[in-house]
């Protein structure tokens, strides 16, 4: 088993930033992602870890070795950038072998090895082809592979997705998660985006002004719900943001038990839940659904909506004038219900109240897959 | 694009009109003095085919040495993080672009004279009035151009790149040789050949250093001294075509090394 440990990591700037102390642990079964502001650090952070910065002091523990005045190079340390930084004149093939160190080139081994990992991220048909002209997407699969080929110890990803258009960021952003839980490394990925946290996440860390501000796996902060988006505190604001995404405030994670005809039935809990798509049987599958997407009902209705959840309404909150937010348990996880006031009133739902919630097999958007666990 | 002939347009095409003229005129002017069955005769004269061998090869001779100890130094210039006293050394590498190459080819002559510590050590090496001394001269004044333009070249690299590869193991001369040279190739292609050049036609270091032998510029310079402008067409001649082909070279690189920024640039 990796670890990497983090022990009062600190780095001073001219202009006056400071970052840390930094104590930060990840293990080889472990996602973390670096949330924050611009200017909070994160990449500090990862230039730290990957050699290219010298910390003013603390140290960095790879497997309890002290590897803080290690050369860059001698580290073997995956790191992906913003940018996908592939190397201009170079092909795809050999961008990928760059990091090849000579004495393996000629492994009889080593074309089977990027084959199969070309395969893995589907971008075999790529091999032979200039960099000049491929898509955002197949740039930073290319970078991913050339990372991955050198089979790190620790993984870094700065901003991995930043420069995606929405559609190939939704996808990659799912697909990332598989390749880099199969390689067993501690994996830190640092971004701004949201999103990125419900996708990839294992554990959460929030990064303000070089300083962690939260730190939490990803089920507890979800289990959470004491955040204000209006709060002052920046901190608050960024973790009630994630909650919040544009995509939605409700995220519920389940095991997918059929999957058949484009429609999957997973079960979160207790309940059965329908959503759109194919998804592998015995995965497991983390959605989102806007508040606006859940209807309330007093008692049960025939309706075309596929998922009906039993819940007890918790708290009410005014949205704004015409609106609330009605913040509800069901099994076990909670729900957001976004609905008029004047529904609100009409139906009678109070704090305390037994309700129905109800959403189409159209609503939730799967944000994360997880592959079974091997037994 | 079309030009469309108005307001701006016209100022812009007259003013550029007479800027041509005034370069190319006395090129036609040259032809005047161009007598064929002369001509041929002169060129082949010992005197001019040594000139032109001479100055083709000190020209490549002292654009080597700038490769070797030039480009490292633009590297330096580049990359290393600002030091104390850094602009100074900016400013030192551009001394014998500004200076007047007389100037330059009496501080050369301090160096390398007949009473300097380097000729009392060498005593067997001549310095002066000698192909060593046309190199030294030639190198020193076509320095600025190489490493101001392979500088430029490298600062055009973005950084990334050169992590990347070491973040990959490579270490920091593997870097440079497999990333940072590759992708500055271009830029320091079009030093070097404005380094060749500028050795090429250069006369007032030269004539300090080493008035003999005769490279082509010196040649230029003494046949008009003897016989006029027209005893000097066949090495003017010379000059040119050598000219004309390091410019054609220098065009099409510099066709690439756009090409490569645009690349550079995603």
């Amino acid at each position: 088993m990796v670890e990497l440990e983090l022990v009062n990591l600190t780095k001073k700037f001219v202009g006056g930033f400071r970052l840390g102390p930094l104590n930060l642990k990840v293990n080889d079964d472990q996602i973390l992602v670096i949330i924050g502001p611009t200017g909070s650090g994160k990449t500090t952070v990862l230039n730290l870890i990957s050699g290219l910065l010298k910390p003013d002091g603390g140290s960095i523990l790879v497997d309890g070795r002290d590897i803080t005045s290690v050369p860059v190079e001698r580290r073997n340390i995956g790191y992906t950038f913003q940018n996908p930084s592939l190397f201009p004149h170079m092909n795809v093939y050999e961008n990928i072998i760059f990091g090849i160190k000579k004495k393996w080139k000629h492994r009889n081994n080593n074309d089977v090895d990027i084959n199969n990992l070309l395969e893995d991220l589907g971008i075999s048909y790529l091999t032979h082809r200039r960099i000049h002209g491929l898509s955002g997407g197949e740039m930073q699969k290319v970078s991913l592979a050339r990372m991955l080929i050198t089979k790190p110890k620790i993984i870094l990803m700065d901003e991995p997705l930043a420069h995606l258009d929405t559609a190939t960021k939704r996808k990659l952003r799912i697909e990332m998660r598989h390749i880099l839980r199969r390689q067993s490394a501690p994996t830190i990925c640092v971004t701004h985006f949201e999103d990125d946290v419900y996708a990839l996440a294992d554990s959460v860390c929030v990064l303000q002004s070089g300083i962690v501000e939260y730190s939490s796996k990803l089920g507890s902060l979800m289990m959470t719900r004491q955040y204000d988006s209006n709060d002052k505190d920046s901190t608050s604001r960024l973790l009630s943001n994630i909650l919040t995404s544009i995509q939605g405030n409700n995220y519920l994670e389940g095991n997918v038990i059929k999957s058949l005809g484009g429609i999957t039935t997973f079960k979160a809990g207790s309940t059965l839940l329908e959503t759109l798509g194919n998804y592998n049987i015995g995965s497991k599958v983390g959605i989102l659904i806007r508040p606006e997407d859940i209807i309330l009902s007093k008692e049960i209705v025939k309706t075309s909506a596929r998922n009906v959840l039993r819940s007890k309404v918790v708290k009410i909150t005014k949205y704004d004038a015409a609106i609330v937010d009605v913040f509800m348990v069901a099994d076990s996880f909670h729900l957001t219900s976004r609905i008029t006031e004047e529904a609100r009133a009409d139906l009678q739902i109070h704090q305390g109240d037994e309700v129905f919630a109800m959403f189409k097999a159209s609503s939730p958007q799967v944000v994360r897959e997880e592959e079974k666990e091997e037994e | 694009m079309r030009v469309r002939l108005q307001g701006f347009n016209i100022i812009i095409i007259v003013l550029s009109g007479i800027a041509l003229a005034y370069v190319a005129y006395p090129l036609v002017t040259l032809m005047v003095f161009v007598e064929p069955t002369m001509l041929l005769h002169a060129i082949l004269r010992p005197q001019l085919t040594n000139a032109f061998i001479l100055s083709v090869f000190s020209a490549t001779a002292s654009t080597f040495l700038l490769c070797i100890f030039g480009i490292p130094l633009s590297y330096f210039l580049a990359r290393f993080e600002n030091f104390p006293g850094k602009f100074i050394l900016r400013i030192i590498v551009i001394v014998p672009l500004v200076l007047p190459p007389l100037a330059s080819g009496a501080l050369l002559l301090g160096v390398f004279g007949p009473y300097s510590p380097i000729v009392k050590a060498f005593p067997a090496v001549e310095f002066t009035q000698s192909v060593l001394g046309i190199i030294i001269a030639q190198t020193y004044v076509a320095s600025p151009f190489i490493i101001l333009a392979s500088q430029a070249a490298f600062e055009s690299v973005d950084e990334s790149y050169e992590n990347i590869a070491r973040v990959l193991g490579k270490t920091r001369i593997e870097t440079f040789f497999r990333v940072s040279l590759p992708l500055a190739k271009t830029g320091i292609v079009v030093g070097l050949i404005l380094s060749w050049v500028r050795a090429i036609g250069e006369l007032g270091a030269t004539m300090m250093m080493a008035y003999n032998p005769h490279t082509i510029s010196i040649q230029i310079f003494e046949d008009n001294a003897i016989g006029g402008l027209r005893n000097a067409v066949p090495d003017i001649i010379l000059a040119i075509v050598l000219s004309l082909i390091a410019v054609f070279v220098f065009y099409i690189t510099r066709r690439r090394q756009r090409q490569d920024l645009l690349r550079l640039r995603w």
